[in-house]
């Protein structure tokens, strides 16, 4: 087990070395190489998945002395929901680099970062302590910082630097909570034990449990990201160059909500009964929010990134009810989200790469040049509006279905987020790909190569199987939301 | 048997690093003076002496296995934990500043032997500082090493911004000088006493409450003493300048030596009287750490100059290292974890930093550095590192040292100083990450001219880099050196 765990720490991180290594001159071999190693972490990830022994509460599998002097040490183990996240995560990074355009395959720097991301990524799935998570979720920051700041946008500089100052203000809330429960732990256990397992059996008081709370919590909801922290996700979005952009949406977002899940409630439960109200009205503010804003914008990357604010307002919805059906359901809205937005950048990134521009006033009839992609892009918006037999029902519907026993006017309020988010997506498919071609540029446009059309594919056949079976994904995190809901229940029930 | 200190009548092992130093100054002089010699000879020369300098630090440690803590040179000369790991530093940073200030020295036409001798005897001045037992030996030796500091600060006599720093720290250091000696004075008036032990032992003898308040001023006259060379605000004021003004090769030694004798030496006696230091000057350190992550954070966002930022967020680190001070005898090992780790990032940022810009000039413009990745891939990658590394990015030292310093003020409650220290840590991202930026970003207008990175250099900054990173990973032997180091005050 010891060596599975790691494997999944080593192999992008040889990835990323081997890449280092390759000749300057042989750039043809970079987005191969680079995809067989994440292809070997998705293939782990996939065998992990079928691991029944594995898929149900965290369990550490694996330790060691870290700092000898405070008893601390690192630990990592794998629980449902995070082979689940390991699984997101490796298939967006092999389509993210099978979908990226030559000009940044062929460079060392761009697809070695990839790598380095998804090792910082994978870290913080697997870490069974409160260190390793936090040195985890402080390291995506640096080749995030390389991706965007190289390969962004216009404008990269400021977006680059609020992303990066706005998570590690929240991070510092982290890091303070991180050594308040550590001496909380140490005057228990007689060291710094921080490792989920101890931490579970420690009882905090009521105000350390709400202040502890408070500190992971903020840490967490700038990543999610939730209203009225959100501001740095649409400049980061638009920035960021597509790979980027699939992955922050895809797999960045869902640290946030997965420290929460992992940290916040299970540990300071309490202190989550006190917020939660707050934390819910925000979620909702945020649904409505996105979507309304998400109609206003002119660039289509922006809606999408908009739109991300209001489906993550639907997981932080259904984390903050409490229920068992609408924390399942936050669960695979995430893993939805991650794919369904994951396509959407991707299928952004492919029009900019033809056109170089992302508003979509300079679109419009391009479904007569581009069917099979005007075809996708519609296939995908509906998933992400949530139409029911694709992937985006299952989730909403559930956390809708979960919360409405604990916010009855909340949930209803956000039942409306689904409808604004038709408007949204069908108004901007409206203007893009039907009518005329007006724009003259427009009519040389080629439809999708393979490469491109086989990048989104494992995407969309996902979008499919998990709307009509989702069954399967229900088991492998029923007994995480379980546990989570029971918990909740017992201490709301304690008062 | 008879030992070699009975025949020659003292224990020669326990001074034989400056010794050495002293003894390659003195030969490098014989040369220059007498016979005409090539560089390459008096380089030789030089490096034998570095290396056997940190022989004879080895040989101090099976000194201390033998002998144990103890004092030589009636009660001069103090052979502890604290010097034996004061002495490793001192000689990593000759060892790990030879080449750039060889080369500067190098390329100072005529003065080469000069600057070389100024440096190894400030070397042995710094040394003898840590080993000292008594304030007057510490002041002796402070004055060794800082008097030649200043002198190296103005060796390029044509710049006038080095002229303009070697006299402003001439005339602030020696202001120092005289704060700490007045303290020596006074401790020595009230208490009739000038040693480290000695006066911890009588304050604990005449108990704590009745210490007078001549031997308070004296102590606190001494530390902030200490405090200037350190650049802790609000003493920090000459730093800036004499980074931004010296020649770029000799900064890295400057900034580091001067750094590392005052902190041990502080460390030292907070842990040989720490009660009475966290009674009495909890107030003033902590006044002292605030302003320093404070004024460091808030001048260090808008500087233009590279080496004036460093200088500036050398302020937030010196606070950094002082808050541990006040934090009971572990905040002292893990401020001895976070020295040991900032210095070496900080021999790693000026190596480069003399690799790029040549050895003599003064001003670096951060602009400067834009399109550093493209020349040299390397050096950006390494530069990465250390800037992570200050800024305290975790899988770097840097993270280690923060986490385990504010574990240990966090449990004694020193919540003000956590907020503050952290909140400068969040505006450092903001000005570490911009040199960054512009060296592994931005393109460039007017490229640099193609650097060319002797092997040498390459080895050093390279080993500096992997230990930032290896630190960071793997921090388990080098804290619980640290810890070794105060084992005896616990």
């Amino acid at each position: 087990m010891n060596a599975v765990i790691f494997s999944l720490l080593l192999v992008p991180l040889f990835g990323s070395f081997f890449i280092f290594i390759i000749p300057k001159n042989r750039v043809e071999l970079f987005r191969p190489v680079s995809i067989l190693f994440t292809l070997i972490s998705l293939t782990q990830a996939v065998y992990l998945l079928f691991d029944s022994k594995l898929t149900g509460n965290f369990k550490t599998y694996a330790s060691f002395e870290w700092i000898s002097l405070y008893g601390l040490d690192l630990n990592f183990g794998l629980s449902g929901m995070s082979i689940l996240l390991l699984v997101l995560s490796a298939l967006l990074v092999t389509v993210s680099i099978l979908s990226v355009s030559d000009s940044h395959s062929q460079s060392k720097g761009f697809i070695g970062s990839i790598l380095t991301l998804h090792f910082a990524i994978n870290g913080v799935f697997i870490s069974g302590d409160l260190v390793s998570l936090f040195i985890f979720f402080e390291a995506i920051l640096i080749p995030m910082y390389f991706l965007m700041g190289i390969w962004g946008g216009e404008n990269r500089r400021y977006a680059t630097i609020k992303f990066i100052i706005y998570t590690v203000f929240g991070s510092i809330f982290i890091f303070i909570g991180t050594i308040y429960t550590g001496l909380l732990s140490y005057s228990v256990n007689g060291r710094l034990a921080l490792d989920y397992n101890t931490l579970s059996q420690l009882s905090f008081s009521s105000s350390q449990s709400k202040v502890l709370f408070a500190l992971f919590t903020i840490g967490f909801l700038i990543k999610v990201p939730l209203f009225p922290l959100h501001t740095w996700l649409p400049d980061a979005h638009v920035e960021a160059p597509t790979a980027g952009s699939i992955l922050l949406a895809g797999v960045l977002l869902k640290v946030g909500a997965y420290g929460i899940l992992r940290v916040s409630i299970p540990f300071f439960t309490e202190g989550f009964i006190q917020f939660r109200f707050l934390i819910a009205c925000l979620s909702v503010v945020g649904i409505i929010y996105g979507a309304i804003v998400a109609i206003a914008q002119i660039d289509i990357k922006k809606l999408i990134a908009y739109s991300s604010v209001s489906h993550m307002g639907f997981v932080m919805l259904g984390i903050s009810a409490g229920a068992y059906l609408s924390i399942e359901g936050a669960i695979i809205q995430m893993v939805n989200h991650g794919i369904t937005s994951g396509a959407l950048f991707m299928l952004v990134g492919f029009i900019y790469d033809r056109r170089h521009t992302r508003k979509i006033s300079d679109f419009g009839g391009l479904k007569l040049r581009m069917p099979l992609y005007a075809g996708i892009f519609l296939f995908t918006s509906f998933a992400s509006i949530g139409l029911p037999g694709l992937n985006g029902f299952v989730g909403e519907f559930k956390i809708l279905m979960g919360s409405f026993e604990a916010f009855k006017v909340l949930s209803i309020i956000s039942a409306f987020g689904v409808v604004l988010a038709a408007i949204y997506m069908l108004w901007a498919y409206q203007r893009m790909f039907t009518g005329t071609i007006v724009n003259e540029e427009n009519n040389t446009l080629l439809d999708l190569n393979y490469r491109e059309i086989i990048s989104v594919m494992p995407l969309l056949i996902l979008m499919l199987l998990i709307g009509i079976f989702p069954g399967k994904l229900e088991n492998l995190v029923s007994e995480e939301s379980e546990y989570l809901s029971e918990l909740i229940f017992y201490f709301v029930g304690g008062k | 048997m008879i030992s070699i200190s009975e025949i020659i009548g003292f224990n020669f092992i326990v001074i034989s690093p400056t010794v050495v130093l002293v003894l390659t100054a003195l030969i490098l002089l014989f040369f220059t003076i007498t016979i005409p010699s090539s560089d390459v000879l008096k380089k030789l020369i030089t490096f034998l002496g570095i290396l056997l300098t940190n022989f004879f630090i080895f040989l101090k440690f099976g000194l201390y296995l033998t002998d144990g803590v103890s004092s030589y040179f009636s009660e001069k000369i103090l052979l502890d934990e604290f010097s034996l790991f004061g002495n490793v530093l001192i000689g990593l940073i000759l060892l790990f500043t030879f080449n750039s200030f060889w080369k500067t020295s190098a390329s100072l036409e005529g003065k080469t032997t000069e600057a070389i001798i100024l440096i190894l005897m400030s070397a042995s001045g710094f040394l003898l500082m840590i080993d000292s037992e008594n304030f007057i030996m510490l002041f002796i030796g402070l004055e060794i090493g800082s008097i030649s500091l200043y002198a190296l600060a103005g060796l390029n006599r044509g710049d006038k911004l080095s002229n303009e720093a070697s006299l402003k720290y001439f005339l602030l250091g020696s202001l120092a000088s005289c704060v700490l000696i007045y303290g020596v004075a006074l401790l020595y008036v009230s208490l009739s006493i000038s040693g480290v032990y000695e006066t911890s032992i009588a304050i604990n003898f005449i108990g704590a409450q009745n210490v007078p308040l001549t031997t308070l001023i004296g102590m606190i006259f001494i530390i902030v003493g200490l405090l200037f060379k350190v650049a802790a605000a609000p003493f920090q004021a000459w730093a800036p300048d004499v980074y931004q003004g010296s020649p770029t090769g000799f900064v890295g030694y400057m900034a580091t030596t001067a750094k590392a004798a005052s902190f041990i030496v502080l460390a030292r006696i907070s842990a040989i009287s720490i009660r009475f230091i966290l009674d009495k000057f909890e107030l003033f350190f902590t006044i002292v750490v605030l302003l320093s992550a404070l004024l460091g954070a808030l001048f260090a966002t808008n500087q233009t100059d590279l080496k004036r930022l460093i200088a500036y967020s050398g302020v937030i680190q010196s606070g950094f290292i002082l808050s541990g001070m006040v934090s009971g005898v572990f905040g002292i090992s893990a401020s001895l974890f976070y020295l040991f780790s900032y210095i070496v990032q900080l021999l790693g940022i000026f190596s480069i930093f003399s690799i790029i810009k040549g050895q003599l000039t003064s001003n670096f413009e951060i602009g400067e550095l834009s399109g550093l990745f493209l020349n040299n891939k390397f050096l950006t990658i390494s530069f990465s590192i250390f800037m992570f590394g200050l800024a305290g990015m975790p899988l770097t030292s840097g993270f280690v040292s923060k986490f385990i310093l504010i574990t240990n003020l966090w449990s004694y409650e020193k919540y003000l100083l956590v907020v503050v220290l952290m909140l400068s840590t969040v505006v450092g991202f903001y000005f570490y990450l911009r040199p960054i930026w512009i060296a592994s970003i931005e393109k460039n207008e007017n490229p640099l001219s193609k650097i060319d990175i002797s092997t040498s250099d390459k080895v050093s900054v390279g080993l500096l880099a992997v230990v930032t990173l290896l630190l960071g990973i793997l921090p388990n032997v080098l804290i619980n050196l640290t810890r070794w180091v105060v084992e005896n005050y616990i």
